[in-house]
C-alpha cells in the first residue's frame, strides 16, 4: 500500500521547517562578522568585572541571548492568555472552532516552554560567566526571589501539562478546564512579575546607600518604582504578540492551503489572532506612556535621555514600527470586509481612515530637528523648519497617537456592524441590557470627574509654577466636566433609540478634544506652564479611554440581535491581507527587540543605574545602525525558531493521524481475518 | 519549498532589511556614528562636546535654535532671554540682591550647576540633577569646560575665575564602590534593644524616638528606619546628630518677653499660637505676644555625646538593634 502524500498542514510544515532553517542561517551570517571582529580586540583590563567567550563582545552576547529569551518568554506567556480567551469564547458561544484553536496552540507550548527554559539557563550562564561581579552583586540582592522564580517555573510546568492533557477528559467540565487555564496564566503572570523586578531594579534601584551598597531588603528591591509599570506594559505587549503570532501562523497556513475548508479555517484563525492582538495593541500606548512617565519620575536624567537625548531617534524608529502595526492591522480589517455581505456600505470610509492614519504616522515620526549643514540651514531658514518643526514636539505626537487609536477603533466598529441591519430599538431591549449603556456612562462619569477634580485641586506650587498659572489647569478640568455632560447626553440619546447619533457625538467630542483642542493647547502649555504638559497628556488619554468604553458599551447594545445580511464567507479574502498579518508578526517582534534595546540601553554604561558602572571597553551605546542589525538578526532567528516549533508540532499531529489511520486499517484487517 | 513559502520568506526578510536600512539612515541623519572624542583639560570646545554629549545638558536645555528640548530654559538667544553668557550678568545681579552679597556672573553659573535648586527660573521645575553625582558623574574639569562653553554663548570665557567647591573637586574619586558599610563588631540586637528603651540609661533613645508603639515623639519615628536609610547614615545620626537634621525636627531657640529661654522643636504653628516640644519632652503653648525673639538652631536637640557615654560594645549593640528596624 502506498503511503498517503503529505497534504495540508504536514506539507506546509515541511516548508516551514525549511523556511526556519534559512532564516536562522541568514541571521547567523549577519552576526558572524561581529564575533570575528571582536575576537581580534586586545586583552581585557578588568578581568574581575567582565570576561569574553570565544572573543565575542560580551555585551552583545548577553543582549542576543536575553532578547531571544524574552521573545520566547513572551510567546509562552502570550499564547496561554490567547488560548484561555479563545477557549472561553468557544465555551460561551458553543462554537467548537474556538476550542480547537485554543488546543492547537496549547500543543505548541510544550516545545516552546523547553526552549524558553533552555534560553533562560543560557542567559544565566552568560551573565554569571561574562559579568561575574555584576551577577554576584545582583544575586546577593535577589537570591530569595530567584528560588521563588524556580518554584513558580515548576508549578507553571505542572499546570501547563495538566491544562493540555486534561483537555479531552474535562470536555464536559469546561468551566473547570478554563479555571486551570486561568491558573496557568496567574502562575505565568506572577513568574514574569518576578523576572520584571530584576529588569526594572537595574533601571531604578532602591535601598542603596551613597557608596552603592545595598542596604534594603529583597522585597524593597522587587517593589521598585518601575516594577508595576513594566509589568503592565509587558502583559499587554505579550497578549498583542501572542495574537499576532497566531495571525501570522494562520496566514502562512492560509497561503499554502488548497482546499476551501482549510482556507476558511485559517482565514478565521487569522481574524481571531488579529482581533486579540489589536484589542491589546490599542491600550498598549497608554501603558507605554505610563512606563515612560515613571522612568522620568524615577530618574529625570534617564527620562530626558529617553525622550530628548540619545534615544529620541530610537523613538522615531519605534513610531515607524508602531505606525506600521496600526496601518497593517487596519488594512487587514478593511480587506476582511470583502468577505462580509453588507460591508460595502462602509467601504468608502476606509480611504479617509487610510489618509488619517498615514498623515498621523508621518507626524508621529517627524523629528524636531536633525544635524544640518550651514547651506541646509540657510535653505530651511534655521535649524528647525518653521512649520514642520512643531510636529516634532511632544504635544503634536500625543495628538496624533490619540487620533490613530480612534481611527483604528472606528475601523473595528465598522467591521463589527458590517453585515448587520434592522436594529432592535434599545427601548425594546431588556432592562439589564440597557444597564450596560448606563454602566459605561457611569464609568466614564467617574473617570472624567475624578481627574477633573484632581486638576481643580492641583496646586501650581507642586509643579514649581506661579499661582496665576492655575488657570491653565482649570481649562482642562472644565473640558473634562464638559465631557461628563456629553457622556450623559449620549447615554440619554441611546436610551431614546438614538444610539448611532450618540456614538457619533461622543466620537466627535473625543477626536476634537484629544487631537484638536488639547493638541493645540499643549503648545500653549509648553510655553506658559511647561511642567503641566504631563497632565494634559493624561487628560487626553482619559478622554480617549472614555470614548472606547462608552462607544463600545453603546455598540454592544445597539447591534444586539440585529438581523445579519448574510454569513461571513470565510476563506474568501485576498492574499495581500495575509501578508498584512505576517507583517504584523514581524513588526511586533522587531518592536519588542527595539524596546528591549531602549529599556537596557537607557542604563548606558551602568549595569545598575547610578550604582554599578560597567567599566569595560564595550560599555557604550551602539549606533542605531548597529542596533538595527542586532535586532534584525534576533528577529530572524526567533521567527526561524518559532517556525521550526510549528513544524515540530505539525509533525506530531501528522504522525498521530497516520498512526490512527494505520491502527484503523489493521483493525479492519484483523476483523476481516476473524470472519 | 513552494512558491508561497518562498514569498513569505522573502517578505519577512524584506521587512527586516527595511528596518536595518532605517537604522542606517537614522544613524547618518542624526550623526550618531561620529563619536565625539574629548580633548585634554578645560576648554570651550570640550565644554560644547560635553553639553551636547555625556553631560546630557541638551536633554533638557536648548541653545538658541540648536537642540529641541524645552524642559529647562533655553540657554541661547530665545524667548527665555539673551544668550546665557550675557544673561548670567543680569541673573548674577538679581541673585546678589536676593542674597545680600555680591555674586559674579561666573559664580552664578557655578551655583546653577553645584546647587541647581538654589535659584529656579520662573516657569520651570526644580528638577536639575547634580551633574557631578551618578549617573552623569562629570568631573571638575568637565564641569569647568561646560561653564566656559556657557560663558562663550554671548559672553567672554573666564577660565581663571572658575572656582568649584571642594565637593565637586572630590566627586568621582571614590565612586563605584559596592561594598556595604559594615560595623566593626557584630553587636547583640537584644542588648541594643534594652539600651534603646532604657530611659534611665546612658542612651535613653526611646525618650524621644518611637519604634512601633513604644517611645516618645520628640524626635523622628524610627520604625523601619533601616529599610529607608543606609547604615552609614544611621551611624552618623547617632554620633553626629547635627550633621543632618530630619525635616520638621529642626531646633528653635525662643526668648520670651519675660526673658526666659526655651529650646525645642516646633510641633505646630498658627497665627494665634505656637506649640513647642522642649528638650525635656514638655509641650508648651505660646502666644505670639509672649515671644520676644526666635532663632533657628543648627544644633539638633539630640545629645552628641554618645561616643563618650557608650562603650564600643554598647554602641555596636545599639547599632545592631537599629539595623533590624526594617
Amino acid at each position: 500500500m502506498r503511503a498517503p502524500a503529505p497534504t495540508g498542514p504536514a506539507g506546509s510544515s515541511g516548508r516551514l521547517a525549511a523556511y526556519a532553517g534559512i532564516v536562522v542561517c541568514l541571521a547567523l551570517l549577519l552576526l558572524w562578522p561581529e564575533g570575528l571582529s571582536a575576537a581580534q580586540e586586545g586583552p581585557l583590563t578588568a578581568v574581575d568585572d567582565v570576561r569574553t567567550f570565544f572573543g565575542l563582545n560580551p555585551r552583545k552576547t548577553v543582549w542576543f541571548v536575553a532578547q531571544l529569551h524574552l521573545l520566547f518568554a513572551a510567546f509562552v506567556l502570550g499564547v496561554p492568555i490567547f488560548a484561555v480567551i479563545v477557549e472561553f469564547i468557544g465555551w460561551r458561544t458553543g462554537d467548537r472552532r474556538y476550542d480547537r484553536l485554543a488546543q492547537e496552540f496549547t500543543r505548541l507550548l510544550a516545545a516552546a516552554f523547553a526552549t524558553t527554559a533552555a534560553l533562560g539557563g543560557l542567559l544565566a550562564f552568560t551573565l554569571y560567566g561574562l559579568y561575574p561581579k555584576f551577577a554576584n552583586y545582583f544575586t546577593a540582592i535577589f537570591a530569595p526571589s530567584m528560588y521563588v522564580y524556580a518554584g513558580l517555573f515548576f508549578l507553571e510546568t505542572a499546570v501547563l501539562y495538566l491544562y493540555y492533557n486534561s483537555w479531552e477528559r474535562l470536555r464536559e467540565s469546561k468551566g473547570l478546564h478554563i479555571s486551570l487555564g486561568v491558573l496557568l496564566n496567574v502562575v505565568g503572570t506572577v513568574l514574569v512579575f518576578v523576572a520584571n523586578s530584576w529588569a526594572s531594579y537595574m533601571m531604578a534601584p532602591v535601598g542603596v546607600d551613597e557608596s552603592g551598597a545595598f542596604t534594603g531588603t529583597t522585597l524593597q528591591a522587587v517593589a521598585n518604582p518601575l516594577w508595576m509599570p513594566l509589568n503592565i506594559h509587558r502583559i499587554l505587549g505579550n497578549v498583542t504578540f501572542g495574537g499576532f503570532v497566531v495571525g501570522a501562523y494562520a496566514a502562512v497556513r492560509f497561503l499554502s492551503s488548497r482546499s476551501p475548508e482549510q482556507r476558511a479555517h485559517y482565514d478565521w484563525m487569522g481574524y481571531v489572532g488579529n482581533f486579540v492582538g489589536l484589542a491589546a495593541l490599542i491600550p498598549l500606548p497608554f501603558a507605554g506612556y505610563y512606563l515612560g512617565r515613571e522612568i522620568y519620575s524615577a530618574s529625570p536624567v534617564m527620562g530626558n535621555n529617553m525622550m530628548g537625548g540619545a534615544f529620541s531617534w530610537t523613538f522615531i524608529m519605534q513610531a515607524m514600527l508602531v505606525g506600521l502595526l496600526f496601518i497593517a492591522a487596519n488594512y487587514y480589517l478593511w480587506s476582511g470586509m470583502s468577505r462580509i455581505p453588507g460591508a460595502e456600505r462602509y467601504r468608502h470610509f476606509t480611504k479617509y481612515f487610510n489618509v488619517v492614519l498615514i498623515v498621523c504616522v508621518a507626524v508621529w515620526l517627524t523629528p524636531r530637528n536633525i544635524p544640518l549643514t550651514a547651506g541646509e540651514q540657510l535653505a530651511l531658514g534655521g535649524q528647525v523648519h518653521p512649520i514642520l518643526g512643531y510636529l516634532g514636539l511632544m504635544s503634536a505626537k500625543n495628538a496624533v497617537i490619540n487620533l490613530i487609536i480612534l481611527t483604528t477603533f472606528a475601523s473595528l466598529l465598522l467591521y463589527r456592524r458590517a453585515n448587520k441591519t434592522d436594529l432592535v430599538p434599545i427601548s425594546q431591549q431588556p432592562a439589564r441590557v440597557r444597564m450596560v449603556v448606563v454602566g459605561a456612562g457611569a464609568l466614564c462619569f467617574l473617570i472624567l470627574a475624578w481627574y477633573g477634580w484632581v486638576l481643580l485641586r492641583l496646586q501650581p506650587a507642586s509643579l514649581d509654577l506661579a499661582p496665576e498659572k492655575a488657570v491653565y489647569f482649570r481649562i482642562v478640568a472644565l473640558l473634562l466636566f464638559l465631557g461628563i455632560a456629553v457622556a450623559v447626553t449620549c447615554v440619554i440619546l441611546t436610551l431614546r433609540d438614538r444610539g448611532q447619533l450618540a456614538q457619533i457625538l461622543y466620537f466627535t467630542f473625543a477626536a476634537a478634544t484629544c487631537a484638536g483642542f488639547l493638541g493645540v493647547y499643549g503648545f500653549i502649555v509648553m510655553v506658559e506652564a511647561n511642567p503641566f504638559l504631563r497632565q494634559v497628556a493624561v487628560a487626553q488619554w482619559l478622554v480617549l479611554m472614555t470614548a472606547l468604553i462608552l462607544i463600545t458599551g453603546i455598540d454592544v447594545v445597539l447591534f444586539r440581535r440585529a438581523r445579519k445580511m448574510g454569513r461571513i464567507r470565510w476563506g474568501e479574502v485576498t492574499g495581500r491581507s495575509q501578508y498584512a498579518l505576517i507583517s504584523l508578526c514581524v513588526t511586533i517582534v522587531l518592536t519588542m527587540g527595539l524596546m528591549g534595546f531602549v529599556r537596557s540601553g537607557l542604563r548606558e554604561n551602568w549595569h545598575i543605574y547610578g550604582v554599578m558602572r560597567d567599566t569595560s571597553q564595550w560599555a557604550f551605546t551602539p549606533s542605531h545602525a548597529s542596533m538595527a542589525q542586532m535586532v534584525g538578526s534576533i528577529t530572524l532567528v526567533f521567527l526561524g525558531a518559532i517556525a521550526f516549533l510549528f513544524w515540530l508540532a505539525g509533525l506530531g499531529k501528522t504522525r498521530s493521524r497516520e498512526a490512527r489511520r494505520a491502527s484503523g486499517a489493521s483493525g479492519r484487517d484483523g476483523a476481516r481475518e476473524a470472519t | 519549498m513552494t512558491r508561497d513559502a518562498l514569498k513569505v520568506l522573502l517578505f519577512t526578510i524584506g521587512l527586516v532589511v527595511l528596518f536595518v536600512w532605517a537604522g542606517e539612515v537614522i544613524t547618518r541623519a542624526s550623526g550618531g556614528a561620529e563619536a565625539a572624542v574629548l580633548g585634554e583639560g578645560v576648554s570651550v570646545e570640550n565644554g560644547e562636546q560635553i553639553f551636547w554629549g555625556p553631560g546630557k545638558c541638551h536633554t533638557c536645555h536648548s541653545a538658541g535654535t540648536r537642540g529641541s528640548n524645552v524642559r529647562c530654559p533655553n540657554l541661547g538667544a530665545s524667548a527665555d532671554g539673551s544668550e546665557i553668557g550675557l544673561r548670567s550678568v543680569e541673573r548674577a545681579r538679581e541673585r546678589s540682591e536676593e542674597l545680600g552679597q555680591e555674586m559674579s556672573p561666573v559664580e552664578y553659573l557655578v551655583e546653577s550647576i553645584v546647587s541647581p535648586s538654589a535659584h529656579v527660573v520662573e516657569g520651570y521645575k526644580d528638577e536639575m540633577p547634580k551633574v557631578y553625582e551618578p549617573p552623569i558623574s562629570l568631573g571638575a574639569d568637565e564641569i569647568s569646560s561646560v561653564i566656559l562653553y556657557l560663558q562663550a554663548l554671548g559672553g567672554v570665557p573666564e577660565p581663571g575665575r572658575i572656582v568649584l567647591p571642594a565637593e565637586i573637586r572630590m566627586a568621582g574619586l571614590g565612586g563605584g564602590s559596592t561594598e556595604p558599610w559594615a560595623p566593626y563588631l557584630a553587636g547583640d540586637t537584644l542588648r541594643g534593644s534594652e539600651i534603646f528603651f532604657d530611659v534611665e540609661g546612658p542612651a535613653p533613645c526611646a525618650k524621644c524616638h518611637r519604634v512601633g508603639d513604644r517611645g516618645g515623639d520628640i524626635g523622628p519615628e524610627l520604625t523601619g528606619v533601616a529599610g529607608t536609610r543606609p547604615a552609614r547614615f544611621i551611624v552618623e545620626s547617632v554620633l553626629q546628630p547635627s550633621l543632618e537634621i530630619a525635616s520638621g525636627y529642626e531646633t528653635v531657640l525662643i526668648q520670651l518677653t519675660d526673658g526666659r529661654l526655651l529650646d525645642g522643636v516646633v510641633r505646630s504653628e498658627s497665627a494665634d499660637s505656637l506649640w513647642l516640644v522642649t528638650s525635656d519632652g514638655e509641650e508648651v503653648g505660646l502666644e505670639p505676644a509672649e515671644i520676644a525673639r526666635r532663632r533657628e538652631q543648627e544644633l539638633s536637640l539630640m545629645p552628641d555625646n554618645f561616643s563618650d557615654v557608650l562603650t564600643v560594645t554598647d554602641l555596636h549593640d545599639l547599632l545592631a538593634y537599629l539595623f533590624t528596624l526594617r
